[in-house]
């Protein structure tokens, strides 16, 4: 009996290692060329040269297409990267919400995904190894691309001196603005010029509330935001809405955010709105967004960043937001970090067999439009139809869900945003205005430093954990900002913030000091 | 078959009398099932046959569950991409220290054990009281309606089941704050902020969505009682309740310690969209409704860090191993036959 | 003189009734709220509330659904395939396993026991397994992915089945078949198979339920669109509804002119998701109860 249960944990052991074994040493293998069968014809000609596979891994928020409609827009794209740089394409569209798990997924799985990109979390990816270091090849393989962002904002997807990847090459600077009922600022004469700042605001919210007593003056822009972020701070590597050491002003010192005099004010505006009943009581945990939240009529308005000029921003508005006439008014002013610039980077993955390939695919989906307008919106006139003066909409009866393929709502996150064809009824000058703003907005000093958070895992975790419980109420009002930052910064201490801020200063000086 | 004729019979007014059947010595207290030695070494001859049947079971939680075990390894090492799972470097006990370091740990390993504890003693008790009452239905047709009924909720996704909740709980419209409290006359209360009703409140959710489901099981072990025994109390006199309680419920023990145990060794494990997706992800009932899973979700939502997420899961399991271990023995020690190995 | 006191139970029954109906109405209170907000209008919705008697009734959700009727009647046909194939496979396998395990004098039952149970403990993680199905056995992209990995054996079936055979099937009946010759592969298949009909009733429910429910193998396992099943799809639409509802996901992409589908529509997808298992059960149900209910063993 016992020499039985020896020999079986022995076989137990023994299949472990085998699976472990069998698993890593079948070489990364592409899965069956799904793709392989619809472009037959293709590979099946003679061709001088070989034809490299590259796989473009992106991000959608419209239906995943079947195989086979996949496939016609693949063949599309071919028909001009087998040419110009002598690769085959093979799209793989990945749900958002899901995307860099997939990603992830993927690739410690050993398949092949050659291009990919990040969602906010390039340090992440440097620091374990997920992208190539392209310094080398980029000017070889993607100059065009590399000119047309620029030196300093390629400095933001940098580290250690070397290359990682490409920025979305998008209208970046954000400002901040305050979306309102044109109809009701109307009917009540005011005058919201003279409204330049989030405190200036309280006052025009006092007056509609006055008018319209049942209506909530501001509606939140999503759960636990009312837009109230605060100018001009670099979150050095974090998101804003969970800042853990950040560059206020134009210093090299790092701070806590949370026990500066900005972060009080901001959460004593919120307060003063929630006792004078100026913002909706469940702003903190409300599932409904902004949009929909106007829609229903109840609401005068909210505050939010945008990157396009005012009068586009409301008008574009208007239909999600019920269809009511709207305004909107600047109150803050753009300002770049480096992670507002590499929070969308495109990459190549580490383990990819074919990095210079795929460098010149990343490459044309910067600097050529028909790839780029063939990944976004699919297959001309099946598709989309695009009317003589070069808009875009969807062909007669259909949408965005019904048409075979469109990854549409990409367009923010892939490649070049400036050369993909525009959607009917948006405005081409504000455009330009747009690429203007990306220049001349403020950047903050510490452009091109990204943090590696590696040596405090563990006070990462706890503190993101603590800034999820207290940071919802503080900012929208629903707790005394009095009594509640004491302990809010109590508990962030307990959890290593001051650890966090140490290792920042200390890998900021380096970087400073390596300038 | 007459019960007089059964080995071991003890008469029935005794059985019903005892609180439980009492453990006979003479007949192997695993049910039904017992013999003798002679018989035992005939039998023993014929594992290989057996072996065959149970063959492809076998085979898949070898293939499906045993060989990717390697994957633990993750949890000790420092991942990277280039290196991969065997090339990436060991770094111990590193990605296990957020486990333990700080006041929140403490916190959601507090909540986790506890709501488990209170989900196996509640549902069980709920399960098999739903199941004793459909069980006693007797026509067929209402014990479908109720059961098509009561299973309807576990068809829901925690998401759909998180806005049902928004729905009854939110303060602006909700409809307990709009219509019932303002029936009462009570003041509106703001649920997401307040934690003291969430106990309660993540209970009758885990209820409502598991009862339906649980029962089933115990509908099924209640129908593998033999009638006979049930006959013979009715002729004895035996009220409804009596039956229930001193033939039902012991009959059940088996299943009743099987499912606990089972339940025991998941402890450490929580139903992530339950605490995620109910409490709206509402920071301030944080104290309250954070376990482990939804602790480690936060913590890595913006890390990503592969091999701190496999640490968190080990961890899970360790423990809840060791306790059904121990809890394993405890059955052995007490009634041998109805323990899980 | 003993008085013959029958109690034959029907004012349990009565009392049962009433209990189990009071229950049921509770139970599934929420679940009309749901159809109910299905139907509302959108606007009422937010300014009102969720309410069982809304202001403004409206059919857009549908609407909007409808326009993708194709791909939802693709899905539910997959899904339909998977559980029903799937359940099959796996009711199989499971009672294979569970039988052996519950012979008492079988000589490796409590390694076995011990051996499935680990199972549900320790897992290797999900880039193990996905190793496992994708590189090894190429799975992906075909049906198989939607009904092999995870769900097929589980352990917690076979301790029920176990379990079920422990208490309820007396040795006896194995013995008398062994005297009459038979072979251990005739008697589970002949003899055991069927006695444990209620257990299988109830395994079968559990697995096509977790089968029905799965999104998680069609996320993993599936990148064409053709396979995948109901709560797949909708899992998908509404979280990318959601994912744009955080913060910091909005930040990361400029704030977007997204038409999200709004809280209608997306208890229009619930109701979707649970409308067929509603339709299809009360006539599985008759075998099922039959089953469970009646099924029972005989000394």
């Amino acid at each position: 009996m016992k020499l039985t249960k020896r020999l079986f944990v022995l076989a137990m052991v023994a299949l472990m290692v085998f699976g472990a074994f069998a698993c890593t040493a079948a070489p990364a293998t592409t899965e069956p060329a799904a793709e392989g069968d619809s472009t037959a014809a293709a590979p099946a000609t003679e061709e001088p040269k070989a034809i490299e596979k590259v796989v473009y891994a992106y991000a959608t928020f419209n239906n995943i297409p079947t195989e086979e409609t996949l496939a016609t827009v693949e063949e599309a794209i071919n028909a001009i990267t087998r040419d110009k740089i002598g690769v085959e394409v093979e799209l793989k569209p990945i749900v958002i919400w899901d995307y860099s798990s997939t990603v992830s997924l993927a690739l410690q799985g050993g398949e092949k995904i050659d291009v990919f990109q990040s969602l906010g979390d390039l340090s992440t990816a440097i620091s374990t190894d997920m992208c190539l270091d392209i310094t080398d090849i980029v000017d070889t393989c993607a100059p065009e691309a590399k000119a047309l962002i620029g030196e300093n904002w390629l400095a933001a997807c940098t580290s250690g001196g070397k290359l990682y990847g490409f920025p979305t090459y998008k209208p970046i600077a954000l400002t901040q603005m305050v979306i309102y009922r044109q109809d009701i600022v109307d009917a009540l004469g005011i005058d919201m010029s003279t409204v330049n700042s989030v405190a200036d605001v309280t006052a025009v919210l006092e007056q509609v509330k006055a008018a319209y007593p049942d209506m909530t003056p501001v509606a939140a822009v999503n759960q636990g935001n009312l837009g109230l972020s605060p100018q001009n701070v670099d979150y050095l590597t974090d998101s804003m809405y969970a800042p853990k050491g950040v560059l206020m002003g134009d210093e090299l010192t790092v701070v806590d955010y949370f026990a500066s005099p900005e972060f009080a004010t901001i959460c004593n505006l919120a307060r003063d709105w929630y006792n004078k009943d100026l913002v909706m009581k469940d702003a903190a945990t409300t599932s409904s967004t902004a949009a929909e939240l106007m829609a229903s009529g109840n609401y005068f308005c909210y505050i939010a960043s945008y990157s396009y000029p005012e009068a586009d921003t409301a008008a574009s508005l208007e239909a999600q937001c019920g269809g009511f006439d709207l305004g909107a008014k600047t109150i803050g002013s753009a300002f770049l970090d480096t992670s507002s610039i590499n929070a969308l980077t495109w990459m190549v993955a580490s383990t990819s067999d074919a990095p210079e390939a795929a460098l010149k695919f990343l490459n044309l989906t910067f600097t050529d439009p028909e790839i780029t307008n063939l990944i976004i919106y699919g297959l001309k006139d099946r598709d989309y139809v695009l009317s003589d003066d070069g808009f875009m909409s969807y062909p007669e009866g259909q949408d965005a869900t019904t048409v075979p393929y469109t990854s549409q709502l990409s367009c923010g996150t892939l490649g070049n945003f400036f050369i993909m064809y525009p959607m009917a009824g948006t405005n081409v000058e504000s455009l330009a205005w747009e690429l203007e703003q990306n220049q001349s907005a403020k950047t903050s000093v510490a452009m091109g430093f990204t943090f590696d958070n590696s040596a405090v895992k563990t006070e990462y975790t706890a503190v993101a954990n603590v800034i999820e419980q207290y940071l919802f109420g503080l900012v929208c009002g629903s707790v005394d900002p009095a009594t509640e930052i004491p302990v809010f910064l109590e508990r962030l201490a307990d959890a290593g913030m001051g650890a966090i801020i140490a290792e920042k200063q200390t890998q900021l000086d380096a970087w400073a000091a390596g300038k | 078959m007459y019960l007089r004729e059964r080995e071991g019979y003890i008469p029935l007014r005794s059985r019903i009398r005892a609180k439980a059947p009492a453990p006979r010595k003479n007949l192997r207290p695993e049910g039904r099932l017992s013999m003798t030695k002679k018989k035992k070494k005939q039998q023993r001859a014929s594992s290989a046959p057996l072996l065959l049947i149970a063959a492809p079971g076998i085979l898949y939680l070898l293939i499906n569950n045993y060989i990717p075990m390697f994957g633990v390894f993750l949890a000790f090492k420092d991942f990277n991409y280039r290196k991969g799972i065997f090339g990436s470097a060991w770094c111990g006990l590193d990605n296990f220290k957020f486990l333990f370091k700080t006041h929140d740990a403490w916190v959601m390993t507090r909540n986790t054990l506890l709501y488990n504890f209170a989900f196996i003693i509640i549902g069980t008790i709920a399960a098999i009281f739903v199941a004793v009452l459909m069980y006693e239905l007797g026509q067929r047709s209402r014990v479908k309606f109720f059961q098509s009924i009561m299973l309807l909720p576990n068809l829901l996704s925690w998401v759909v089941i998180g806005f049902i909740v928004y729905a009854f709980l939110n303060a602006d419209t909700g409809f307990i704050n709009n219509t019932v409290l303002k029936a009462l006359n009570i003041e509106p209360i703001s649920w997401y902020s307040t934690t003291k009703p969430w106990p309660f409140i993540l209970i009758v959710t885990f209820l409502w969505k598991y009862v339906g489901v649980n029962s089933i099981i115990y509908m099924a072990s209640i129908s593998g009682i033999d009638k006979g025994i049930f006959e013979a109390a009715q002729l004895d006199g035996a009220t409804k309740m009596q039956q229930i309680f001193r033939i039902t419920l012991p009959m059940l023990k088996p299943t009743i310690i099987i499912l606990t145990l089972m339940s025991i060794g998941r402890i450490f494990y929580s139903d992530f969209g339950l605490f995620y997706q109910v409490p709206q992800n509402s920071g301030r009932l944080f104290e309250v409704t954070q376990t482990i899973d939804t602790y480690v979700y936060h913590g890595l939502m913006e890390l990503k860090n592969i091999g701190m997420s496999a640490a968190a899961a080990l961890y899970q399991s360790v423990v809840g191993f060791l306790l059904v271990l121990g809890a394993n023995a405890l059955v052995r020690k007490v009634d041998r036959e109805n323990a899980l190995f | 003189m003993k008085k013959q006191f029958r109690d034959d139970g029907t004012r349990f029954r009565l009392g049962s009734t009433i209990i189990l109906s009071v229950l049921a109405f509770l139970i599934l209170l929420p679940v009309i709220l749901v159809v109910i907000s299905s139907v509302t209008d959108e606007n009422a919705l937010i300014s009102a509330g969720y309410t069982y008697f809304p202001k403004k009734l409206s059919l857009d959700s549908y609407y909007y659904m409808i326009k993708q009727s194709e791909m939802i009647l693709r899905a539910y046909g997959v899904t339909i395939t998977v559980t029903c194939l799937g359940t099959i496979i796996s009711v199989l396998i499971t009672t294979m396993l569970a039988y052996p395990m519950s012979r008492p004098n079988f000589r490796y039952r409590n390694v076995l026991a011990f051996f499935v149970f680990f199972t549900m403990l320790f897992n290797g993680g999900i880039v193990a397994s996905y190793i496992m199905w994708s590189r090894v056995f190429q799975i992906k992209d075909t049906i198989w992915a939607l009904i092999v990995p995870n769900y097929l054996v589980t352990a917690f079936n076979v301790f029920l089945v176990r379990n079920y055979y422990v208490t309820s099937v007396p040795i006896s009946i194995i013995e008398s078949a062994q005297i009459d010759g038979a072979s251990e592969l005739t008697i589970f298949f002949k003899i055991m198979m069927p006695l444990a009909i209620p257990s299988v009733a109830t395994i079968s429910l559990f697995t096509g339920l977790i089968y029905w429910n799965d999104w998680i193998n069609g996320l993993y396992y599936l990148t064409d669109a053709k396979l995948y099943g109901i709560q797949n799809l909708l899992i998908r639409i509404m979280n990318n509804i959601q994912f744009l509802k955080v913060s910091s996901n909005v930040a990361l992409l400029g704030t977007m002119n997204v038409d999200l589908p709004g809280t209608s529509v997306r208890m229009a997808m619930a109701v979707i998701g649970i409308l067929p298992i509603v339709i299809i059960y009360p006539f599985v149900q008759k075998h099922f109860i039959k089953g469970v209910v009646l099924g029972a063993v005989k000394g």
